[in-house]
């Protein structure tokens, strides 16, 4: 073989319009040889994979984001042509365009590809989704397409094992070797003759291959009369968005518990088969008191990611976009605001880089502010444990109390949301306008490989930052903790004389107020890389705090002992604005390119977390 | 087909239409370039002349955002997006037996 074919990789872009099925069809060709990166300078996610080609060397696959028009109205479809015309620093222009259409929507994909052709560069068109557009009897004469457009056509079916042969066989390094040196294509401003010549092009192709619209399936119809439906839509998104925390909280139990008797266990048997020491402390004190404590939360950020990628793979999330924007609207935001919210229930970065779909920069902007204020699934351990310690398990009607505080919870974090951005609102000066037309796609059941692809994606997400920041940060903690060792004639718990212990003394002058105990304050700090670190420096605080070896295994007991209700309610409150997420904060800089954002960000965040929490702690001390 | 065009924005829930032309003006009453951007997507999305298109769902108080079924396609706009799309009426103000009926004469040839 030719190394130097092997030594240069045939570089492959995917391009088509959103909800074509691309994904899925990357998902197909690389499987889980994948990797999620950025551009550089800009925070547009690069889906980048790799595929062994049949002569041995390598396909590197590009999956662009989604866009209508080479004409691009946000910052992700710049990306895409940018790409495309090899501006793009570390990403030089690609050797072969696999140009993904939609055959059940195919003048919409079909118009895009025959603009991309224009370009001039290699390419080969995916016509996806064959197996709908034939059950809903799509017309489409594929050889006339071929020779139409000048490019080979490949039927593909993203979603079915060996629906992308034919187009693998297509895209073989050896078919292709002449064009391994590609010239980047000149580009000019699509003129308005230019979209005229497209558009009658694409009506003279249409007609050529015979192509017939799809018969409307009457069941979508049905369902948008009542999703789509001004009251009855709301109520139905109401429902889907409760029974997910619902699910959140009762489905995960029993995993859960599994995953905590196993940690126990562990820690168990290396209290007993270990002699007493500094190494034993680290280990049962630092690393299964500590990082244990997070990885219990693995089973309910599965079920949310379940759920929100469900929802997303079916359809219904730009639904819910459009029923909402006149609310959101109403503060400040679009409806093109709620998927990167909804994003932002799992982590507020990722939310945060979803922003970019936004066409207007204010909207962009208050949807970035406001995204800390969704509960993000670093914050579900903190509310798991404090409403498991605090709040009876008890039935209310048909609902679980424990999950009617923690939707209650995430309801506040929404409607300070809201009330943020109508701050903002009051705040910016004029009206601007800025466009909705969001694409609402076709119902479908959820593809079950690409929900484990994109959960298994989470996973390792999830465990890479428990074994990685979290246990770093567990492990200095537990160091801080232990030393300097108390002097002989001491008589209180040994932390109290370590630097933690001291740290949390000065801390409590200021957290005292708001009821928190030096424990909590310590756990506050190594919070700041990590939300859910508080949980596991709680673990590791007291697990040092306790005298010898009756050390209670369980921190959720213990808080409910020694913790006043108004403490714990306190702390609940406080981590609906959390303002401490170095790494949001780090994106926002990024994403703003100013430190004026950030800096806004952590005051706002800081100050409405003391306030709320000050009156949450004094009005609940009054009553208790 | 019947009368002037109207701008998209005017029809009812269940009103259908076939697309006549895009009118700059209507959107924000300039011709900016921001708003040549957006009638330029709106042609992109498949809002050409010659398309039929039907009003699946609106927002009460206005219809302000409604939802439109283009060419296979189903899009959410602002009033003001769909206001620069003119169209061509089925029928002029239908009863509501009459929606029925047009409805029933466009799944005829499709």
């Amino acid at each position: 073989m030719d190394t130097a074919v092997s030594a240069s990789p045939l570089r492959i872009a995917l391009v088509g319009v959103p909800n074509c099925g691309k994904t899925a069809l990357f998902n197909r060709l690389t499987g889980s040889r994948q990797k999620v990166a950025n551009y550089p300078g800009v925070t547009v996610e690069r889906r980048e994979g790799e595929r062994a080609a049949n002569d041995g060397s390598e396909l590197r696959i590009l999956d662009l984001p989604g866009t209508y028009s080479l004409s691009p109205t946000t910052l992700d479809e710049a990306i895409t042509r940018d790409v495309l015309l090899g501006r793009v620093a570390d990403a030089p222009a690609p050797g072969l365009i696999v140009c993904v259409v939609d055959a059940v929507h195919l003048p919409i994909g079909l118009r895009l590809a025959l603009e991309v052709k224009r370009l001039g560069l290699p390419m080969v068109l995916a016509l996806n989704r064959m197996d709908v557009a034939r059950r809903r009897g799509v017309k489409i004469n594929v050889e006339r397409l071929a020779a139409e457009l000048g490019v080979a056509v490949l039927p593909t079916v993203a979603v079915q094992r060996g629906g992308a042969d034919a187009l693998i066989e297509a895209i073989q390094p050896g078919r292709w070797a002449a064009q391994r040196n590609v010239t980047v294509p000149a580009w000019q401003e699509t003129t308005a003759e230019d979209a005229e010549q497209t558009q009658s092009d694409l009506k003279g192709v249409l007609e050529a291959v015979g192509y017939s619209a799809p018969v409307e399936n009457p069941w979508f119809g049905r369902v948008d009369r009542l999703l789509l439906h001004p009251l009855g839509g709301l109520m139905v998104l109401a429902v889907v968005m409760f029974l997910m925390f619902q699910a959140v909280f009762s489905w995960a139990e029993a995993p859960m518990d599994l995953i905590e008797g196993g940690m126990a266990a562990v820690g168990e048997w290396l209290r007993g088969s270990m002699s007493e020491g500094p190494l034993r402390s680290l280990l049962v004190d630092g690393v299964i008191a500590g990082a244990g404590a997070v990885l219990v939360f693995l089973p309910q950020i599965i079920i949310l990611f379940f759920f929100i990628l469900a929802l997303e793979d079916s359809g219904y999330l730009p639904r819910a976009a459009y029923l909402l924007d006149r609310l959101m609207g109403s503060v400040g935001l679009s409806g093109r605001a709620f998927i990167p919210l909804l994003s932002s229930f799992a982590c507020a970065i990722p939310g945060i880089m979803a922003a970019r779909t936004i066409p207007s920069w204010r909207d962009r902007l208050t949807t970035i502010m406001v995204a800390p204020l969704m509960t993000c699934s670093a914050r579900l351990p903190v509310y798991a444990l404090l409403i498991a310690a605090f709040i009876p398990d008890e039935s209310v009607g048909v609902f679980n109390l424990q999950g009617l505080v923690m939707f209650g919870l995430y309801a506040a974090g929404i409607l300070s949301a809201l009330l943020v951005a109508w701050v903002m609102k009051l705040f910016a000066s004029g009206t601007l306008y800025s466009p909705l037309m969001l694409e609402l796609p076709d119902f479908q059941w959820p593809n079950s490989g690409n929900l484990l692809l994109g959960l298994w994606e989470r996973v390792k997400i999830f465990l890479s930052r428990v074994g990685g920041i979290i246990l770093a940060l567990t492990i200095i903690l537990w160091f801080l903790s232990s030393y300097p060792a108390p002097p002989p004639d001491a008589t209180g718990p040994a932390i109290q004389y370590s630097f933690a212990g001291q740290l949390g003394a000065a801390l409590e002058y200021v957290f005292a107020p708001i009821g928190f105990n030096w424990q909590i304050s310590i756990a506050l700090v190594p919070g700041l890389a990590a939300r859910e670190v508080a949980v596991s420096a709680l673990g590791t605080v007291y697990a040092m705090s306790a005298a010898g070896d009756d050390v209670a295994g369980q921190l959720e007991p213990l808080i409910a002992q020694t913790w006043s209700l108004a403490t714990a309610c306190s702390l609940l409150v406080w981590y609906i604005f959390a303002p401490q997420c170095l790494s949001t904060l780090a994106v926002v800089k990024r994403e703003t390119n100013s430190w004026r954002y950030p800096l806004i960000m952590a005051g706002y965040l800081f100050a409405l977390a003391y306030l709320a929490s000050f009156i949450t702690y004094r009005v609940v001390s009054a009553w208790a | 087909m019947h009368g002037s065009p109207v701008p998209l924005a005017e029809l009812r829930r269940g009103e259908s239409g076939v697309v006549s032309g895009l009118d700059a003006a209507r959107m924000f009453g300039d011709s900016s370039a921001e708003s040549a951007a957006l009638l330029a997507r709106l042609r992109d999305l498949g809002f050409v002349a010659g398309a039929r298109c039907e009003i699946v769902a609106r927002m009460w108080l206005g219809g302000d955002p409604l939802v439109v079924r283009i060419g296979g396609s189903t899009f959410a706009l602002r009033r003001a997006e769909a206001a620069a799309v003119q169209v061509l009426r089925h029928k002029e103000r239908p009863s509501p037996s009459a929606v029925l009926v047009a409805k029933d004469a466009s799944a005829a040839t499709v």
